[in-house]
């Protein structure tokens, strides 16, 4: 398999950072009750992940190791930074929902955790399409949770009222995280399941290779 | 370990790694800050398009505070709209003691205010459940014209699942209100602004009567809210002497089912019956200004309510003389509490 198309389908689906590693739970459970701030606050790890990633793998030779971890937290701080502010001067309806849970994206795991797995490790281009395959991977994650909390928990999506029913209790953390935790139960059986096909299907056809073979 | 060893060893390379990272990233973000710093007369504009939904012309006023459960950040007179006030007006009193600041345009009419056109939030301090606040309630303050009244969640402006976060937003409310009829030469004079053991006591709604049959000065007290407890109105009857003869809960502010956690010596007042200001004092190891919280004896399931209760009866105690006729005053050195000998 391509190189490239196995670190985008690893990051989107096989170790999604959401629903298979389950990291990054706290702006997750924090955000998910609106539809527009969870494809926010996925868009903002998207690019800082895909940035961070390039700058460390960059200078991953340059660094020691015995520093590493401040030089990446400086990295990451400083682009987190700039976020902000760019995002305070241009999308100011999008900083103040972020709230928080925007400077908290420092201490995000996923950032560090695939900086350190992964950036530190590999080449540049290797790494953005990293940065990118996972930021997306957590962005779809949150955008679906998103939608689904605001659909049945406000009766609107993206801000704009559908329905009168709601259930008020999925509006909140609460909320969230039942649906956090159907969500995580239902993509691990597709996966599962969509391993197991796949497993089937290797094995059929190392079977009628060996049988060849032996032929 | 000598100079040259210094310098090839891996602790200067790391400290040499570890500054230039810091250095650089210093200096990106001083650029970057340079370029994308959004000045306050940015964010006005941002929040006036957001009222407004145009720009309008405003002349800027000299903030004051005029209501206990408000402070006011900024105040301008919308000259292109008829002279109405725009208000950023903080209220306290939201969940676990937070606040809620919100921008309010309060309509002026023929001198004197005459409602409210609008409200929103600027920002709030840990109210967790602030997107529980509906559009339609902040719409609801338009609705009512606020010439002679208040809004209180207590009168239904509330948003459901938000109600303290719903106080805040009122207080805010009402502190716009009463800065623009300050600024309008409105104002209602507070009786009770120098008095003591105020903090917890919503000094402009509560007053005091003279009770010439049984000879006391009764107080209808109604205090402020105190993290989750709510305004509580409370009867207060103080004799001549400042003792308290009687102490009758009339809206017991306790949050739903939590009436029955409050201490029952405070629910029918046998804690204060009985008891001037000096005893209260004693009891609570208070000062001459205010009562610690939480109050020693008075820790219960609604420990906040039983708080607010304590300050109604302290009030009450401490300020009687305000109510008894210039005849019935005792005298100053037979009944002072502070103990003072200013007359000598």
């Amino acid at each position: 398999m391509n190189k490239y198309k196995k670190i985008t389908l690893d990051g989107l689906l096989f170790q999604n950072p959401t629903f298979m590693l389950v990291l990054g739970t706290c702006p997750t459970l924090g955000l998910i009750s609106s539809a527009f701030s969870s494809m926010g606050m996925g868009l903002t790890v998207l690019v800082i992940l895909t940035l961070s990633n390039m700058i460390i793998s960059a200078l991953r030779k340059v660094i020691p190791n015995a520093v590493r971890i401040p030089c990446y937290i400086v990295i990451i701080a400083t682009l987190v930074t700039f976020a902000r502010m760019f995002l305070d001067k241009f999308v100011p309806d999008l900083y103040e929902s972020l709230g928080g849970f925007l400077a908290l994206i420092v201490v995000n795991c996923i950032i560090l955790g695939r900086a350190e797995a992964f950036a530190n490790k590999n080449g540049v281009l290797e790494s953005a399409v990293d940065g990118i395959a996972n930021g997306l991977g957590f962005t779809v994650a949150l955008t679906l949770m998103g939608v689904i909390c605001e659909f049945f928990g406000n009766g609107s999506l993206f801000g704009l009222q559908i329905m009168e029913f709601k259930i008020g209790m999925l509006a909140t953390p609460a909320g969230a995280f039942l649906i956090y935790g159907i969500s995580i139960a239902v993509f691990v059986y597709i996966m599962d399941n969509f391993e197991r096909a796949r497993r089937v299907k290797a094995n059929k056809l190392a079977r009628e290779n060996l049988l060849k073979e032996a032929a | 370990m000598s100079a040259k060893q210094f310098f090839k060893s891996t602790v200067f390379k790391c400290l040499t790694t570890l500054l230039c990272v810091l250095l650089v990233c210093g200096i990106f973000l001083t650029v970057m800050n340079s370029l994308l710093s959004v000045s306050a007369e940015e964010r006005f504009d941002r929040a006036i398009n957001k009222i407004y939904g145009k720009s309008v012309q405003t002349v800027s006023v000299a903030v004051a505070d005029y209501n206990s459960n408000a402070t006011i950040n900024e105040a301008y007179k919308v000259t292109s709209d008829g002279g109405n006030y725009l208000v950023k007006s903080t209220g306290k009193g939201g969940f676990e003691g937070g606040t809620v600041t919100c921008w309010v345009v309060v309509v002026v009419k023929n001198g004197a205010v005459n409602g409210i056109q609008k409200v929103t939030i600027d920002s709030n301090v840990g109210q967790s459940y602030i997107s529980k606040v509906t559009q339609s309630f902040l719409n609801s303050f338009a609705n009512k014209p606020a010439k002679d009244t208040y809004f209180y969640t207590d009168d239904g402006y509330l948003s459901s699942g938000a109600t303290r976060s719903s106080n805040a937003i009122c207080n805010a409310v009402n502190g716009a209100i009463d800065f623009v009829n300050a600024q309008l030469g409105n104002v209602t004079e507070d009786i009770y602004a120098d008095c003591s053991y105020i903090a917890q006591i919503d000094t402009r709604n509560s007053s005091h009567e003279y009770d010439k049959d049984k000879g006391l000065v009764v107080f209808h007290v109604q205090t402020a809210t105190y993290g989750n407890a709510s305004k509580f109105s409370i009867d207060v009857s103080v004799d001549k002497d400042g003792v308290i003869q009687s102490f009758v809960i009339s809206k017991n502010g306790s949050t739903s089912g939590y009436e029955s956690s409050m201490a029952t010596g405070v629910l029918d007042g046998s804690v204060f019956v009985g008891k001037d200001i000096t005893a209260i004092v004693a009891m609570f190891n208070g000062s001459a200004t205010e009562l610690p919280y939480p109050p020693a004896g008075l820790v219960t399931g609604a420990t906040q309510s039983n708080y607010l209760c304590l300050n109604a009866a302290a009030f009450a105690a401490a300020n009687y003389k305000m109510g008894l006729p210039a005849d019935e005053e005792p005298d100053e050195g037979e009944n002072n509490e502070e103990g003072g000998n200013e007359n000598e």
